[in-house]
C-alpha cells in the first residue's frame, strides 16, 4: 500500500532569488528516481508538503506547470521554522515532498472559453503555474488577461517571466502597485480597484483569484458587480496544515477541507460557510 | 449465540492470547483504560466503561510514522498478532467506525489509495472487535441521544453480562471465526432472549430524557454569531481533555524529533481547542478566539461531520463530561442551541 506520510526523495536544482530582501526565493526539484517523476500527475492549483527531515514540512502551492517536464517548482517565503530551513537549501540538497495534493483550477472546463487571473504578492505561484499551462496550450483558450498586484516593483516573483510575458500579444497584462514609486510605468493602486478599472468582460469567461485573504475578500464583490457569476468565480485558500489527505483536521472551513476539498474553490462553494476568508 | 459460564472467561481469553494481541479494560476510576492482557486476572469486569476509550489503540496517542537516517526511511513494521478487543461498549465500537470513514479511504478521493491512512487501517482491519452490552449505564450517559443505545450491536461481537454467564453472538464472519475457537459452550435459546430483554430495559431505564438532535446540524450553523457561543467559551479554559477523552476525536500533529540527519516523525493527538492548532506562521489565526474554538468542537460534531457522512459525531459515551475540569457538559450545550431551557 502507499504510505502517504512518506515524502518523494529530491534534489534542488536551481535556486532563484525573487526580491533582494532575499526572504523569497523560488526552488527547482528534480525527483531522484524516474519512477517517482514518472507517477507524478499533477494539474495547475495542486500544492505539496515539503519536508525538510527533523524540521518537519509545510504545504506550498506547485509554482511549475506540468507542460514544463521533469521538474517542481516552489516559491518559498522565510517565515517560520521550515521555510527558514528551506532557504538553507543549496543546490544538490536533499528534499522530500510529499504530493500532488488536493484539486486543481478547472482548466478543461475553462477550454474555448476567455480566463482571467487576479493574482496578490507571492500568491502567484500556482496563477504562474496556471498561466504557463494555458500558454502552453494556447489554442485551446481564447483571451487571457492577467492582473497581478505587488506592494512594490520588488515584490513581484518571477520577473523575468513577466518581462517576457509583456512582450507578447496574446496575454492582457495589467501589474500594478500600491504606491506610486519613481519610473514605474504601470498601474497604481490596490488589486480590486485595478480590477474594477480593467473591468475584464465576464462574458465566455472564468476568472480566478489568488492573493492575500484580504485582497480576495475586497476582489470578489468587483468581480460580482462584473457580471461572473459564483460558479466562475474560482479562488484558492490557505490554511495550516499537517497531512495534507484529510485526516489531521486542522485546515477546515465549515465541512470542507482545504487539503483535499480544496485549495481550489468556486465562491459558490464558499458562499455557506461564514469564516471562509 | 452462545453461552459460557463465566468460570470458563479466564480459558477464552487464554485461548485468544496465542493467536491475538488481546486489549480489555484494567485499572480503576481515572486510571482505567483499554490495556493489552495476557490473562483474565487482569480485566476490570466491573467497569461501566474505561475512561480513556479504545481509540488509542488504533490510533495511539504517540505513534511514529517513520524514522529516517540520512535520508534512508524506514516505516515501522506492522504488528505481528491481529488484535482482539474484549468488553468495548457500543458508543466505543461506533467511534471507531465513525473515525474509521475519515481514516479510510477519503471520500472524495474513493479510488486511490493513497488517501487512506496506513497505520489505523492495518490495525483496524485484521481486529476482532467484541462490543458488551452495557447493563448499567452512567449518569454521564447519553447514547440515546445519538442513535445509540446500552445494547445496541457493534462491532464484530455482541456479549451480554447475564450474571453467572456471558451470551455471545457474533456479527461478522471474523466474529464468527473466534466464535467457533470457544469449546463447551452451550446454546442459548428463549430463556436467555427473554433475560436480554429484561436487562436492556433496565438499561434504558438508567437513561435520561431523550433529545432529538436532527435539527441541531442546522440549528448550530443559524447560530453562528449567536451570544451562546461566548458563553460557553468564557466557562471553557480550552485545556483539550474533552478532545483527548473523546473516542471520536481524531485530530494529530506532525513533529519531527531527534537531529537533522537522524531520528523520527511522529503524529501527536492534537485538538481544536488549543490556539495553535490553526495558528499559521503568518501570525495569522483563523481561530484565534476562545468562541471560534468550541464553535469549532461542537460544529464538527454535530454539523460539519453530518454534512460529510450524514450522522453526529458523537455516540454519547459522555467521557467529555467525566473529564471537563469546569463542567461543560456537552448535554447542556446542545439542549441551549435547540432552545431547550439550559444555562450552560
Amino acid at each position: 500500500m502507499k504510505n502517504a506520510y512518506v515524502p518523494i526523495p529530491m534534489i534542488v536544482d536551481k535556486i532563484g532569488i525573487e526580491d533582494t530582501a532575499k526572504t523569497l526565493r523560488t526552488f527547482d526539484l528534480r525527483f531522484v528516481n524516474d519512477a517517482d517523476c514518472e507517477q507524478f500527475k499533477y494539474l495547475p492549483g495542486q500544492f505539496c508538503e515539503m519536508s525538510i527531515l527533523g524540521k518537519g514540512e509545510s504545504p506550498f502551492g506547485i509554482a511549475s506547470s506540468p507542460t514544463e517536464e521533469g521538474i517542481l517548482k516552489f516559491t518559498v517565503n522565510r517565515t517560520g521554522l521550515v521555510t527558514n530551513e528551506i532557504h538553507y537549501l543549496q543546490v544538490g540538497d536533499k528534499v522530500g515532498i510529499r504530493g500532488p495534493l488536493g484539486n486543481w483550477y478547472p482548466v478543461d472546463s475553462f477550454k474555448g472559453e476567455n480566463v482571467v487571473i487576479v493574482g496578490g504578492g507571492f500568491a502567484f505561484t500556482t496563477l504562474r503555474s496556471l498561466l504557463i499551462y494555458l500558454l502552453a496550450h494556447r489554442d485551446d483558450y481564447k483571451d487571457i488577461t492577467v492582473i497581478y498586484g505587488a506592494r512594490n516593483p520588488e515584490l513581484f516573483i518571477y520577473k523575468d517571466e513577466i518581462e517576457s510575458w509583456k512582450q507578447r500579444s496574446d496575454i492582457n497584462l495589467h501589474l500594478t502597485i500600491d504606491n506610486p514609486v519613481d519610473g514605474w510605468v504601470h498601474k497604481v493602486g490596490f488589486v480590486p480597484a485595478v480590477a474594477k478599472e480593467v473591468a475584464p468582460s465576464s462574458e465566455n469567461a472564468s476568472v480566478v483569484v489568488c492573493g492575500p485573504p484580504i485582497m480576495i475578500k475586497y476582489t470578489i464583490p468587483v468581480l460580482v458587480d462584473l457580471g461572473f457569476s459564483d460558479e466562475r468565480i474560482i479562488t484558492s485558500l490557505e490554511r495550516r496544515m499537517k497531512c495534507g489527505i484529510g485526516k489531521c483536521g486542522r485546515c477546515n472551513i465549515g465541512p470542507e477541507y482545504v487539503c483535499i476539498d480544496g485549495p481550489v474553490f468556486t465562491l459558490e462553494q464558499l458562499k455557506p460557510i461564514p469564516d471562509a476568508f | 449465540m452462545i453461552k459460557i459460564e463465566k468460570s470458563k472467561f479466564s480459558v477464552f481469553i487464554q485461548n485468544l492470547v496465542g493467536d491475538f494481541t488481546v486489549f480489555a479494560p484494567v485499572g480503576e476510576g481515572r486510571q482505567s483504560a483499554f490495556d493489552e492482557v495476557a490473562d483474565a486476572e487482569s480485566v476490570n469486569t466491573a467497569l461501566q466503561n474505561t475512561v480513556q476509550s479504545p481509540k488509542s489503540i488504533f490510533f495511539p496517542q504517540t505513534e511514529v510514522l517513520f524514522t529516517y537516517n540520512d535520508g534512508d526511511v524506514q516505516i515501522p513494521e506492522a504488528a505481528d498478532k491481529p488484535f482482539f478487543l474484549w468488553g468495548v461498549r457500543a458508543c466505543d465500537a461506533r467511534s471507531i467506525m465513525l473515525v474509521d470513514k475519515v481514516f479510510g479511504r477519503a471520500k472524495q478521493r474513493p479510488d486511490d489509495p493513497a488517501f487512506e491512512d496506513p497505520y489505523w487501517k492495518a490495525k483496524l482491519d485484521t481486529a476482532v472487535i467484541l462490543t458488551l452490552a452495557c447493563n448499567e449505564p452512567a449518569s454521564t450517559c447519553f447514547c440515546h441521544w445519538t442513535g445509540d443505545g446500552p445494547f445496541e450491536q457493534a462491532g464484530d461481537l455482541w456479549a451480554v453480562d447475564v450474571g453467572s454467564s456471558y451470551l455471545i453472538e457474533s456479527l461478522t464472519e471474523k466474529g464468527k471465526a473466534v466464535l467457533e475457537r470457544i469449546e463447551n459452550a452451550s446454546p442459548a435459546g428463549k430463556t436467555e432472549a427473554a433475560e436480554i430483554d429484561s436487562l436492556r430495559t433496565q438499561a434504558e431505564s438508567y437513561l435520561g430524557d431523550l433529545v432529538d438532535l436532527s435539527e441541531l446540524k442546522d440549528r448550530m450553523k443559524q447560530m453562528w454569531d449567536d451570544p451562546a457561543w461566548d458563553d460557553i467559551a468564557a466557562k471553557c479554559v480550552n485545556c483539550g481533555a474533552c478532545a483527548y477523552a473523546c473516542p471520536t476525536c481524531h485530530c494529530f500533529d506532525v513533529q519531527d524529533e531527534g537531529k537533522k540527519g537522524k531520528g523520527k516523525r511522529i503524529r501527536l493527538w492534537d485538538a481544536c481547542m488549543f490556539p495553535l492548532f490553526t495558528k499559521e506562521a503568518s501570525g495569522h489565526n483563523p481561530r484565534g478566539q476562545a468562541a471560534d474554538r468550541v464553535r469549532q468542537r461542537f460544529l464538527h460534531k454535530f454539523s460539519y461531520y453530518w454534512d460529510n457522512y450524514g450522522e453526529s459525531l458523537c455516540t454519547g459515551c459522555g467521557r467529555c463530561i467525566y473529564v471537563c475540569p469546569v463542567n461543560l457538559d456537552i448535554r447542556t450545550v446542545v439542549k441551549r442551541f435547540l432552545d431547550i431551557d439550559a444555562a450552560v
